[in-house]
């Protein structure tokens, strides 16, 4: 009973803070003067430029999905198959752009490749002209956000790989060659991970407004935010925002009939010690330039850019002067919001592997959806809703903001905590629970001990989430609340190249900070079992 | 019974820390002010509003995608729980817009004494200072190529595909088009727009992003605020300012001033009005024009740099800001359809 007691309270937490909103905006939206209509619905996609948007949308979403994959799968495998040298440093490089947030990247890369950029400094102007043109457009979109999302595809791989069951590969290789080994027995095993990272990058795709908004190329996610911010109409921001719903909800039933029976079924998980590598060979300086030019391009040089516009201390002291209070506000926030999204993450993961309610799927469902609408949308709801005299104690704090992280991300969380309960045997709480331990005791007792490193990195993964969130954190930041996302978004008209860059390096070192906590308390827990 | 405590203690304690956190002690002597004046050049003046009153600022600022409506549309969203006292627009015809709307409130600052007739609200619901001009930005493979020196530039074949302006729906460049159909007469305005778009003017997101473009030679000339010219000609970027349509017989430049409003049902109306008088202040239109936005005092005798032109030196483009307002709501669904909305 307290156990169905906990998981309704989340549910009902859930729909109230999340889908509350993003139903109140809908229902408005079928209302013309106080009276039903479908008027708003029947305008929609009467103008070209809205059936090119959500082509746009789709063709964005489509090709970084179809890149990230093609990229990321192959070198998910070199980092964990292989005997590439210097994998671990890679892997880590690759994982930088996730960090920081895409719009960043953008600027990185205007930087460089702009008419004005450093490329065509180096070189000359008509080569500055051509990079400039491919930036601004869908080209250079596209490009962003490969180079923003191949993290995740990279990760999934990784993950997935370490859970495949060494003993099927090693039966293989009596027979066959790696190649084939990979082909016929790795990749298809991994296969339910790969679709996760594509659904992954194609959903965050779909609702990107930064990179698309700054490389002045047209997408569905902006479209709603300018209706919004530009005419202050609910009715056809909802409106506009309707067809990304109406995707969702196809990926989401895709995912339903194709992945979802395979998604968590693991293979027993073989450590890295135990895990069957691939030698390179005589292909290894081939891999090994291939991967150093890929982590130059994609890594290094907006990184340099970055560091290179921000060198002089005065930036610096400006730019923390201006912005101490924007970052610690940012850290307390994204650390309260993966606070919370864990819990929620933590008893939805639970409900989701472990089946514990019939309606498992409708809750999953609910928190993929969220994830999936554009941040816009959500901003939008809850301003619709919260925004009254008796709820101003939420309107007015950072619980809006709180609200947003937890409607936008809970399915992170529960994914990821999902993924680690089904590492975790059935029996072990059975047992528990025979041997007359109640819910709560089982919860601390075994649950939580067991599930602690999933949590950790649910944390982790919803803390770098939340703290680069600009979409629904731009639409609600309650006044004096500005997140130093917000604050170099609303900072970048008429500041000084340097000021920006200078803020945007804090940015990157801020999402840092966890990441480099974790490690140095890994460090010191092996130094005490060490001298223990 | 020890765990189950300590679950519901963090269960409830977590869920409801964004809450606890978020809603401290509410400090009554502060000030909300929604901007949409740039950050980079009102967050300097707050915090020298801060430390001679002590009253603590608190700000909502407008992005470049969104200038001037954002925070205005948000104001509108919360007509019936105002958050803000002040808004700081960038224009006054914004301030109309609310003024029509019931969201602000009348105040004759004494500070608005010295400020023309013609820049503020003769009933009170808006007050103009610090101004900017819309001028146009030319790089400098624009000069060599010829001088602009009318917005006209735009429909000249000479200069096809070389400009872009900002999107005609946001910001001031909503009040440029506005003014235009007010001076003009809708049929010469729309005639002008359909040939600026026909010789293959671009649309940019806002006017910083257009003299970024023109910065970075992306496009050679674009009309922006004075504001951003300045700046990026204060930064060393290559590029000049000039005030266009000044010959004997031309349509002058348009001037928009800043504008305060205070807001019906603010949270707190006296500091509020404290703030106002701040703002309209001969020392803030001084530090305004001092400062990279270089913006155009309108009291009388205010020191400015040497950059900075008075308003008496321009050839003004004589608009009435009410008629402005109503013209930019009429022309909402035309400006959409040329943009392609």
């Amino acid at each position: 009973m307290a156990k169905r007691l906990t998981l309704y309270i989340t549910i009902f937490l859930l729909i109230g803070i999340g889908l509350a909103p993003v139903i109140s905006i809908f229902i408005k939206s079928l209302f013309v003067d106080g009276e039903f209509s479908l008027q708003n619905y029947g305008t929609l996609f009467q103008s070209d430029r809205e059936w090119r948007l959500l082509f746009n949308s789709l063709t964005l979403a489509g090709a970084t999905t179809l890149i990230t994959l093609l990229l990321g799968v192959p070198l998910g495998m070199l980092f964990t198959k292989t005997d590439l040298p210097l994998k671990r440093l890679f892997a880590i490089l690759f994982v930088i752009p996730l960090i920081i947030p895409s719009y960043i990247l953008a600027i990185a890369w205007f930087y460089c490749l702009g008419r004005s950029g450093i490329v065509a400094i180096i070189f000359n102007v008509d080569f500055g002209i051509i990079t400039s043109n491919l930036l601004f457009g869908f080209a250079g979109t596209l490009f962003v956000m490969v180079s923003a999302l191949l993290p995740i595809v990279i990760i999934l791989t990784m993950t997935y790989l370490r859970m495949v069951n060494p003993n099927l590969e090693e039966a293989a290789r009596l027979h066959c060659s790696w190649t084939m080994v990979l082909r016929k027995i790795t990749i298809p095993l991994i296969y339910p991970g790969i679709a996760l990272a594509a659904l992954i990058v194609f959903i965050l795709t779909l609702g990107e407004f930064g990179v698309p908004s700054s490389l002045r190329f047209d997408v569905y996610s902006v479209e709603s935010f300018t209706r919004f911010s530009a005419f202050y109409d609910f009715n056809t921001a909802t409106t506009a925002a309707m067809p990304l719903g109406i995707i969702t909800f196809i990926v989401l039933i895709v995912e339903r009939l194709f992945l979802r029976k395979k998604t968590f079924i693991f293979r027993a998980a073989g450590s890295e010690k135990t895990m069957v590598m691939a030698p390179l060979g005589r292909t290894k300086p081939f891999f090994m330039a291939a991967v150093s030019i890929l982590v130059f391009i994609l890594v290094i040089v907006p990184l340099g850019v970055l560091l290179y516009k921000s060198v002089s201390f005065s930036a610096y002291a400006e730019a923390f002067i201006r912005s101490i209070g924007s970052i610690m506000r940012s850290l307390v926030y994204a650390s309260v919001g993966a606070t919370c999204l864990v819990v929620f993450g933590f008893f939805l993961g639970y409900l989701l592997e472990r089946r514990a309610l019939k309606f498992s799927f409708a809750a999953d469902s609910i928190a993929i959806f969220l994830f999936a609408l554009p941040g816009t949308v959500i901003g939008i709801g809850l301003i619709s809703l919260w925004n009254t005299p008796g709820t101003n104690f939420i309107y007015a704090s950072m619980g809006i903001i709180i609200f947003g992280y937890i409607a936008q991300y809970t399915a992170l969380g529960e994914r990821v905590l999902a993924a680690t309960f089904s590492h975790l045997p059935h029996s072990m709480e059975e047992a528990g629970q025979i041997a007359g331990a109640d819910w709560f005791r089982r919860l601390f007792k075994i649950l939580i001990p067991l599930a602690k490193r999933g949590m950790a990195a649910a944390w982790l993964i919803c803390f770098i989430f939340c703290l680069r969130d600009i979409g629904i954190t731009m639409m609600v930041y309650p006044p004096a609340h500005d997140t130093l996302p917000v604050r170099i978004f609303t900072l970048m008209a008429n500041s000084p190249d340097d000021l920006i860059s200078a803020l945007c390096v804090i940015m990157i070192i801020i999402t840092l900070l966890p990441l480099f906590g974790l490690w140095l308390a890994n460090k010191c827990a092996k130094k005490a079992s060490t001298l223990g | 019974m020890k765990s189950r405590v300590i679950f519901y203690i963090v269960f409830v304690g977590v869920m409801s820390l964004s809450f606890a956190t978020g809603c401290g002690q509410k400090d009554t002597n502060e000030v909300v002010v929604y901007v949409s004046e740039d950050q980079v050049f009102s967050e300097p003046i707050f915090r020298d509003f801060e430390a001679e009153t002590g009253i603590k600022v608190k700000a909502v600022y407008d992005t470049e995608e969104t200038k001037s409506t954002g925070v205005m549309n948000r104001l509108i969203g919360e007509m019936h729980n105002p958050q803000a006292d002040v808004y700081w627009a960038n224009e006054p015809i914004r301030a109309i817009v609310l003024k029509q709307k019931g969201i602000s409130e009348q105040y004759f600052s004494p500070n608005a004494e010295g400020i023309p007739a013609n820049f503020k609200d003769p009933q009170g619901y808006w007050t103009g200072f610090s101004a900017r001009a819309r001028v146009l930005i030319v790089s400098e493979e624009g000069l060599i190529y010829q001088t602009p020196t009318s917005i006209f530039t735009y429909t000249d074949d000479i200069w096809k595909t070389k400009g872009v302006m900002a999107n005609p729906l946001f910001g001031t460049t909503t009040s440029w088009i506005a003014a235009l159909f007010t001076v003009w007469g809708d049929e010469r305005a729309r005639d002008f727009m359909k040939r600026m778009k026909e010789n293959g003017t671009k649309v940019s997101t806002s006017n910083g992003e257009s003299t970024m473009l023109v910065v970075n030679n992306e496009f050679l000339f674009s009309v922006v605020d004075s504001d951003d010219a300045t700046n990026a000609m204060r930064n060393g970027k290559p590029v000049w300012q000039i005030y266009p349509d000044q010959e004997e017989g031309e349509l002058g430049c348009l001037v928009l001033p800043n504008a305060t409003v205070l807001i019906k049902g603010g949270p707190n109306p006296e500091n509020g009005r404290k703030l106002i008088d701040y703002l309209l202040s001969p020392q803030t239109e001084r530090k305004l024009a001092f400062a990279d936005c270089a913006q155009i005092p309108l009291h009388k005798g205010v020191e400015t740099p040497n950059d900075v032109i008075t308003i008496g030196k321009l050839k003004l483009m004589k608009v009435d800001f009410e008629a402005v307002a109503r013209k930019l709501q009429e022309i909402q669904p035309y400006l959409k359809e040329w943009v392609g909305y």
